[in-house]
């Protein structure tokens, strides 16, 4: 027996990033911090199956949205713990999740505390990726600060040749070197958006490695990135290479295109999905 | 005279004795000759002048120190013990040597190939001729042997513990802290009460490459490899996770039949030459009482079953157990840990080690997922390699002691 599989996306034209709902968030605290998974709330029944940490899932699924949303490689976040949550299932196996929780900055330094607290809702549509997302984070950095970041990375990157032919990063003993830095975390940013789109109820995505660096230009400012990075999906295992083509400046929307190979059984048709999106040109209030 | 057992057993010093006289060589000689103080001589008692060198088991040093002061017959001490080290000097030569020449400069905030954690077995048994031995319990699919490290301070079959890093092999973490364990073991027994108590009744069985064919293959070709490297005739896809290949639940949800999946559970229970070689091992000791599989990443701590939602027989038990191991864990580090069974906690997962285990009567069956959950995922950073293990360590040292002090 086959383990759960998402269904193949619909084709037809790419759909923009999910619009902010403007409902309020209704959030009751109902358990406390880091309990090891298990039914979250009185609405959740059990009989579709292990809970499978639906809060950390929501979690995840929020905040790679709200990471590409940013659009800010300086200002990535991870989570750090769920706080609360509830969920709700309704008849058509649509699962809504309401919580709260707390994030640290991707590339934290040593020692460094900061941690962001966030409040979402996410719509799962049963096993369909791109959840909707709604997310509200405290300011993890100044605004100030992360314009400066941002921009000083872009420097970095411009000033960065392109002999990243056959580069790996990290390499196979998880090592990033300084100077690659900033092109992990622009890569990162960019995989946001696909990790987001790919990730569904069950799915969920890492990235891996970045194994490969096609193109490399900088023309109007912009940078325009065109590489490779392995994505790790965790229910299956499986290794998802996708091929990402960004353009980024600071304080400008991302545009990403992508199209990853789906790896799958002889019996599923191997597949390919594709998608691109803009940002939203306006900024979340963090 | 105490008897010679227990941890006491590996520890030793070397002394060279110096006889000034015919008469001491006799006295030397007739030392030779007490075959219960188990003396092993290096350079043995041949005329005055010639320097002595004796191994001496810790248990008989004492002994052996007062018959020489009795006779007058002069000795230093050599090695302090001949686990501790090197002098400066060789230190500075080996630091040119790619390889390490004893598991004391071998470098363990690294990641390191096939064939140097074979070196360094082969030396960690050198040195440890007494607790330490190698016991080869198969080959891979593509030849390779599959070596396990039995630490034992004596007995005949004793009550053991099992545990294997790197059945995923692009779990890097995981092998690095099995050679970390492994030295560990070493320096503790004898030295720390609680590894001593362990050890002075049961045994440890340490598999580190418990894959090598994947392995190989993760340092020459592809480094997010898992799977083993056995060929499926009809398939132009290589390998079965061995992890899906137990016979527990085998094929049922959880696992995939697609020999092209990370999840393929290979074409019958036990195909995998890797899983079979540990189900032979331990159904021919009959005498495992504890089986801990160690995995990355995700950081958690797991215990039956993954192939079905059902609660086992000792749940209540071994959440227990798992609570207090994480405790320990996270007391080192901070570092957070969830536990629970792997189906409510990770994800369906049929064919496992540790659910085989259970089913076989091996209460203590738990399952680790390492450092970290995510922001690397396997490509962990190699300075956290002594971090993970010296934590997980701890956590492994709880169930080794609840073992120990719940024999059933």
């Amino acid at each position: 027996m086959q383990p759960r599989r998402p269904p193949p996306p619909a084709p037809g034209p790419p759909r923009p990033a999910a619009p902010l709902l403007a409902l309020p968030l209704l959030l009751l605290a109902v358990q406390g911090a880091a309990a090891p998974a298990g039914p979250e709330a009185a609405e959740w029944r059990p009989d579709t199956g292990p809970p499978h940490g639906l809060l950390r899932q929501a979690a995840r699924a929020a905040l790679h949205f709200l990471n590409f949303r940013a659009g800010s490689p300086s200002a990535l976040r991870v989570l750090a713990a769920v706080q609360e949550g509830r969920a709700r299932i309704n008849a058509k196996k649509e699962c809504t999740v309401d919580l709260v929780f707390t994030t640290e900055r991707y590339n934290s330094e040593e020692g460094e505390e900061s941690l962001g607290k966030c409040s979402a809702r996410v719509f799962f549509r049963n096993r369909k990726p791109r959840p909707a997302v709604n997310v509200t984070c405290a300011r993890l950095m100044e605004k100030t600060k992360r314009q400066q970041e941002d921009y000083r990375l872009y420097k970095q990157m411009k000033q960065l040749r392109n002999p990243l032919d056959g580069v790996s990063i990290p390499d196979s003993h998880g090592h990033i070197d300084p100077s690659l830095r900033p092109v992990w975390e622009l890569a990162f940013l960019g995989s946001s958006y696909v990790m987001w789109e790919k990730t569904t109820r069950f799915l969920h995505y890492y990235m891996a490695q970045l194994s490969g660096v096609k193109q490399w230009e900088t023309n109007d400012g912009a940078i325009d990135f065109d590489y490779t990075v392995l994505l790790h999906e965790f229910s299956t295992q499986e290794i998802i290479p996708c091929r990402i083509h960004l353009v980024w400046s600071p304080g400008k929307p991302l545009t990403v295109k992508y199209h990853c190979q789906e790896l799958l059984a002889p019996e599923d048709a191997s597949g390919t999905e594709e998608g691109s999106a803009v940002a939203p040109t306006e900024l979340s209030n963090f | 005279m105490r008897s010679s057992g227990g941890c006491a057993v590996h520890r030793h010093q070397v002394l060279r004795i110096s006889v000034a006289d015919e008469a001491q060589v006799q006295k030397v000689k007739e030392l030779e000759d007490l075959e219960h103080l188990q003396l092993d001589f290096w350079r043995g008692p041949a005329q005055p002048g010639s320097p002595i060198d004796v191994r001496v088991p810790f248990p008989s040093i004492q002994a052996v120190k007062i018959f020489l002061e009795a006779h007058g017959i002069e000795y230093t001490i050599m090695i302090e013990d001949v686990q501790s080290l090197l002098d400066e000097e060789q230190e500075q030569m080996l630091a040119f040597q790619a390889r390490a020449s004893s598991t004391d400069n071998f470098n363990y905030a690294t990641y390191h190939s096939l064939e140097e954690i074979y070196d360094f077995i082969d030396l960690l048994v050198a040195e440890n001729p007494k607790l330490v031995s190698k016991l080869q319990i198969g080959s891979s699919y593509e030849g390779r042997p599959l070596y396990v490290l039995k630490f034992s301070t004596g007995g005949k079959n004793r009550p053991a513990i099992w545990i294997d890093t790197g059945i995923h092999s692009r779990e890097w973490v995981t092998q690095a802290s099995g050679v970390w364990f492994a030295k560990k073991i070493v320096q503790d027994c004898g030295q720390d009460p609680a590894i001593t108590a362990v050890l002075d009744s049961l045994d440890i069985f340490l598999e580190i490459v418990t894959n090598p064919d994947g392995f190989a293959y993760t340092h020459s070709t592809n480094r997010l490899w898992r799977k083993t490297r056995s060929r499926t005739s009809g398939s132009l896809c290589v390998g079965a996770d061995p992890n899906r290949n137990w016979d527990a639940g085998f094929g049922l949800a959880g696992a995939s039949s697609s020999p092209c999946s990370e999840t393929y559970h290979g074409k019958s229970a036990n195909s995998e030459v890797e899983v079979k070689s540990i189900v032979d091992f331990v159904k021919d000791h009959g005498n495992i009482k504890a089986f801990i599989s160690i995995h990355s990443y995700s950081q958690l701590l797991l215990y039956p079953y993954g192939y079905k939602k059902a609660a086992v027989a000792d749940q209540k038990e071994l959440d227990e157990v798992a609570k207090s191991a994480v405790a320990a864990l996270t007391s080192l580090y901070g570092t957070k840990f969830q536990y629970g069974s792997i189906y409510t906690t990770i994800y369906q997962a049929s064919g496992s080690s540790i659910d085989w285990a259970y089913n076989q009567g091996i209460k203590y069956s738990f399952s680790f997922e390492l450092r970290d959950t995510g922001r690397n995922g396997f490509l962990l950073p190699a300075s956290q390699i002594i971090p993970t293990a010296e934590e997980t360590w701890l956590a492994l040292q709880t169930i080794l002691e609840y073992t120990l002090n719940h024999p059933y």
